[in-house]
């Protein structure tokens, strides 16, 4: 394999990574600060996708100024999402969070496919068919901005995590939800603002790849499940674990899908989840530390 | 829980009743029954089929009806799920006022819908599914009640290597499919045609409906250099590979099952694909009376062009229609017998004669793109 | 609730459907009988022993799957088959319950997901064995001596005999010392493993045997359908079963195979679109488990504890001034 070959791979490879770190962190920062498998990620991640459809449609707003609307509308929805389910949810057996996150799922995937059908649809953009060739590597140009988001978006959010007095509460509350509330973080809004945050970077995923990647109502489907693998790879829970373990998904599914075949990517990343279970279940970074 | 238990056996009690009372009066409408998916993946399709269908229906109508008797058309959600179409098809055709049953679009549901029909003696019409075996197990091969009107996968494959193999372009053609029953036998058509001439694939890709990100394969290509690449991908997908094509510094022509209205129009306009090739069991264009006819009441009614699947289940239908006219009695039997008399004209200019598959052999159309634009470069008997 | 009448009452109704039942009426039955079973079997493993299997679809298609390719490509009759792939479907369960069940219950639901997810991508892409997704059309009808069950009113009976005899089979191993080990499992598993119980024992078996009666349904079902494909797997079903079972009532054992007869049959009453009525099983999902999380027949057994306790405060209450300073505990 020669050097240019191998890292356009590995530039795939970080780009896969990047999208699935974002959709997989939102995730990850759920379950570590209120406990819940969210299994509705995935389908909030597409009506985000398709919400910013509808606003480069009709408002014709121009891409940056869409992408910060569709955030700021995922920020309020978790909230919102938060008080009116996902509390309720919290500290219950682990169970009823599936079946109510999933009863969510179910509402918002098939809600989608009775409003808009499964027609396909993209978002079109100047830059769609672009990329930027480095020597024989090419970069896809929306591709790129959105991976430069993520990276912005995630390093603001582990800034936050560790640097802020909201972060340490985070934190705190992941560690101990009793012992949070015994020096006095005030955990419903601390986890409403996780919630927020989390689904605020679904939001950000849906709108940095709509005009990259096709929108119809089964696409989160495909993302929630690799995100389930990534975030038990990672370690539940734990939001730098995840991070680097999406990108190793995106390496594994890059090289195993040109050196193999995308069907061997897709079976290597499940089985890689099933050999960490077997043989390291708490994550390859552990749960100890968390977020 | 009382109104539970009561209510589960007021449901069993009703299906035990006869709630068909006889309808055999000289002015009840003929009652052909269909299933087709109208919700999950590949519901937009099952719309397109449902409309072509309801065209024929609805002009038969307008002229008159069958013998003076209206027509009626009653189709139900099959989710593309064999489990789903035997319990709804056999629901339908316990009703003994239908004459006949209408496609299901999915491969695998006309499949297990094929021992459901033999058992109650009802003519199946296959419109738009695709899988090779549907003939096979037809006529001769062991079920005498199933027609396919359209051509198999297979077959058009056969038709595009055909003529690429005469454009001196299949010598190194990689295939791109879904790992569905559509994208299999797509690769498998392939696959025959090119042993032919003693040649083969040089690469078979399949994936996952659904799949978002195709860079790992593309970059594969990249490092292959095949001639052409052929694709077998539906909708969202074909469109997520097209878009993605022209970001990966590929260079070669496209081919296969390309859907020129799903690729956006603005990579066919700027000639980035230009040379690229398409088969297909129809095309808008084609240029006859009664498919220009075709094409403007179905926009009439749709506001947009019938695809292959609107196209192949209207004129399906068109034959069905036709067979009842023809028979001497609505009956099933004598319907079934009418079918296999079948001797009509497609819209696109084939001759409808079932074989002793009962497979009927209309034109496959080969497209090309040329200069930003789509243009029809033959039409090959299948 | 009344057990033994509930089976009288489901098993007079379904020989009523098998005697007088259309077409149409054994079809929906034998998808009834098929599953009412499975929705016991995945009773078992979550109702009773508390593990949230997403992977019973894994299961339904492998026993399918298994006795599909031993009836035609080894020609094995339909009653060593089915039991064949059953059993090929426990010893999966085996496998990713072991794997899985040693570590917390958010990893064995996510294991139990993947597997399912797996066995879909195998399904379409191991063609030697399995056609990929073109399935494998044209399964050979049961034989029994020389009649061939393939008519609907036969396949009936069939799938009714094999409900009745595998939902007795679950009920005894419930009402068992096995059973009894399951809701200890269940209720408290630190205080059942104090008492020495081996739990991932109870677990595992719990599960083997879900898992067998689940893939003897799938094998069933698609002996009827005459052809498998990879659409056994569909997420659908796992939805469908959660919903059974949640609806029903975790643990109920007559309650939730009283509502898998009702959700098999009513989605064919109900009028309006597949989409609109995966909308409303989402809601109708969400408010169980935020309104009742004990399902329908638990809703039912709280009325009934509050109108006891009602009625005593009440007669305590009548009694209290008679006995003087007597104390009423209500």
């Amino acid at each position: 394999m020669d050097t240019a070959f191998a890292l356009q791979l590995l530039v795939n490879g970080l780009m896969i990574g990047a999208v699935y770190a974002l959709i997989a962190s939102g995730l990850s920062l759920t379950f570590g600060v209120i406990g819940i498998v969210n299994f509705a990620h995935g389908e909030l991640y597409m009506v985000f996708a398709m919400l910013a459809y509808f606003v480069a449609g009709y408002l014709e707003t121009p891409f940056s100024l869409s992408i910060a609307l569709v955030m700021l509308t995922a920020l309020c929805v978790g909230a919102v999402l938060y008080e009116v389910l996902l509390r309720r949810l919290a500290g219950k057996d682990f169970e009823r969070s599936v079946l109510g996150t999933m009863g969510l799922a179910m509402v918002l995937q098939n809600g989608a496919i009775f409003l808009f059908t499964t027609t396909p649809r993209m978002v079109p953009h100047t830059l769609s068919y672009s990329a930027y060739t480095f020597g024989s590597v090419a970069v896809p140009a929306l591709k790129l901005l959105a991976a430069a988001l993520a990276t912005a978006a995630l390093g603001l959010v582990w800034w936050m995590l560790h640097h802020t007095q909201l972060g340490r509460a985070m934190r705190g509350l992941a560690q101990s939800h009793d012992a949070a509330m015994m020096v006095g973080i005030d955990v419903r809004a601390v986890s409403r603002l996780a919630v927020a945050i989390g689904v605020g970077l679904a939001g950000l995923a849906g709108a940095a790849l709509a005009p990259v990647y096709s929108i119809h109502p089964t696409m989160g489907f495909a993302f929630i499940f690799k995100a389930f693998a990534i975030v038990t790879i990672g370690g539940l829970g734990n939001f730098g674990g995840t991070i680097i373990a999406a990108l190793m998904i995106g390496m594994l599914e890059s090289f195993a899908g040109t050196l193999g075949s995308l069907v061997m990517a897709d079976t290597l990343s499940f089985a890689f989840m099933i050999l960490i279970l077997l043989f390291k279940p708490e994550g390859l970074f552990g749960r100890g530390v968390r977020i | 829980m009382k109104s539970l238990i009561a209510f589960a056996f007021a449901a069993a009690l009703s299906g035990v009743l006869p709630l068909h009372a006889a309808r055999a009066q000289d002015n009840a409408p003929i009652m052909i029954a269909s299933t087709l998916p109208l919700s999950g993946n590949v519901a937009s399709f099952g719309e397109m089929a449902r409309w072509g269908a309801e065209l024929a229906v609805a002009q038969v109508n307008a002229a008159g009806g069958i013998r003076g008797r209206k027509v009626q058309f009653d189709v139900q959600d099959n989710r593309c799920n064999p489990a789903e179409a035997v319990k709804v098809t056999t629901q339908m055709l316990s009703d003994p006022a239908y004459v006949a049953l209408f496609d299901g679009l999915c491969s695998s549901v006309v499949l297990s819908v094929m021992p459901v029909v033999e058992r109650e003696r009802i003519p199946l019409v296959v419109a738009t599914a695709s899988a090779t075996s549907i003939s096979d197990k037809s006529g001769v091969g062991g079920n005498p009640w199933t027609f396919k009107f359209n051509p198999s996968d297979a077959t058009l494959a056969v038709a595009m290597v055909d003529w690429l193999k005469k454009q001196g372009l299949a010598d190194k053609i990689a295939f791109l499919g879904e790992d569905t029953d559509f994208g299999r036998s797509g690769a498998s058509g392939f696959e025959t045609a090119l042993k032919a001439g003693g040649g083969k694939l040089a690469a078979a890709d399949f994936y996952q409906q659904g799949t978002a990100d195709f860079s790992a394969v593309l970059t594969k290509l990249r490092s292959m250099q095949p001639s052409v690449l052929a694709l077998y991908a539906l909708a969202g997908d074909q469109r997520n590979i097209v878009s993605q094509f022209m970001t990966s510094g590929l260079k070669m022509p496209l081919t296969g099952r390309l859907i020129t209205d799903v690729i956006p129009a603005e990579i066919i306009k700027s000639g980035a694909i230009d040379g690229s090739t398409s088969v297909q069991p129809y095309s808008f264009e084609i240029d006859t009376p009664e498919n220009k006819a075709f094409v403007a009441a179905f926009k009439a009614a749709h506001g947009r062009e019938p695809n292959a699947i609107a196209y192949s289940a209207y004129d399906a239908m068109r034959t069905l229609l036709d067979a009842i006219a023809r028979a001497p009695s609505v009956d099933r039997t004598a319907v079934r017998d009418a079918l296999k008399a079948t001797r009509m004209q497609s819209l696109i200019g084939g001759e409808i004669v079932f074989d002793e598959n009962n497979l009927a052999h209309n034109y496959a159309v080969i497209l090309q793109i040329k200069d930003g634009k789509v243009s029809i470069v033959g039409l090959s008997k299948t | 609730m009344n057990g033994r009448l509930l089976a009288a009452i489901l098993i007079v109704a379904g020989v009523a459907v098998g005697l007088f039942g259309s077409t149409y009426v054994l079809t929906v039955g034998i998808s009834a009988a098929i599953f009412a079973t499975v929705a016991t079997a995945f009773n078992m493993v979550y109702g009773y022993t508390g593990l949230l299997c997403l992977g019973q679809v894994a299961f339904l298609g492998i026993g399918a799957y298994g006795s599909a390719v031993l009836s035609k490509d080894y020609g094995l009759s339909f009653w060593l088959s089915a039991p064949a792939g059953a059993a090929l479907a426990s010893l999966f369960g085996l496998l990713i319950g072991y794997s899985s069940l040693r570590l917390s219950r958010h990893s064995f639901g996510i294991a139990t997901l993947t597997a399912s997810l797996l066995c879909v991508i195998l399904a379409r892409n191991w063609v030697e064995v399995t056609r990929g997704s073109m399935g494998l059309p044209g399964l050979p009808a049961p034989h029994l001596g020389s009649l061939s069950i393939e008519h609907p009113r036969d396949f009936f009976w069939l799938a009714f005999a094999f409900a009745i005899i595998s939902i007795a089979i679950m009920a005894a191993v419930l009402s068992s010392r096995i059973g009894r080990g399951f809701l200890a499992v269940k209720g408290n598993e630190a205080l059942a493993r104090t008492q020495g119980l081996n739990t991932l024992g109870y677990k595992l078996l719990s599960l083997a045997i879900s898992a067998f009666f689940t893939g003897l349904g799938g094998a069933l079902l698609v002996t009827h359908l005459t052809i498998v494909d990879p659409s056994i797997f569909d997420f659908y079903y796992t939805e469908t079963l959660l919903i059974m079972v949640v609806i029903g009532g975790l643990g109920h054992f007559w309650a939730v195979i009283l509502s898998a007869v009702a959700f098999t049959v009513i989605p064919d009453l109900l009028l309006f679109s597949k989409d609109l009525r995966m909308i409303l099983y989402g809601f109708v999902l969400i408010a169980a488990v935020l309104s009742f999380p004990k399902g329908i027949a638990g809703l039912a057994r709280q009325r009934a504890v509050d109108g006891w306790r009602k009625r005593l405060a009440a007669q305590a209450r009548q009694a209290a001034p008679a006995t003087s300073g007597g104390s009423s505990h209500g």
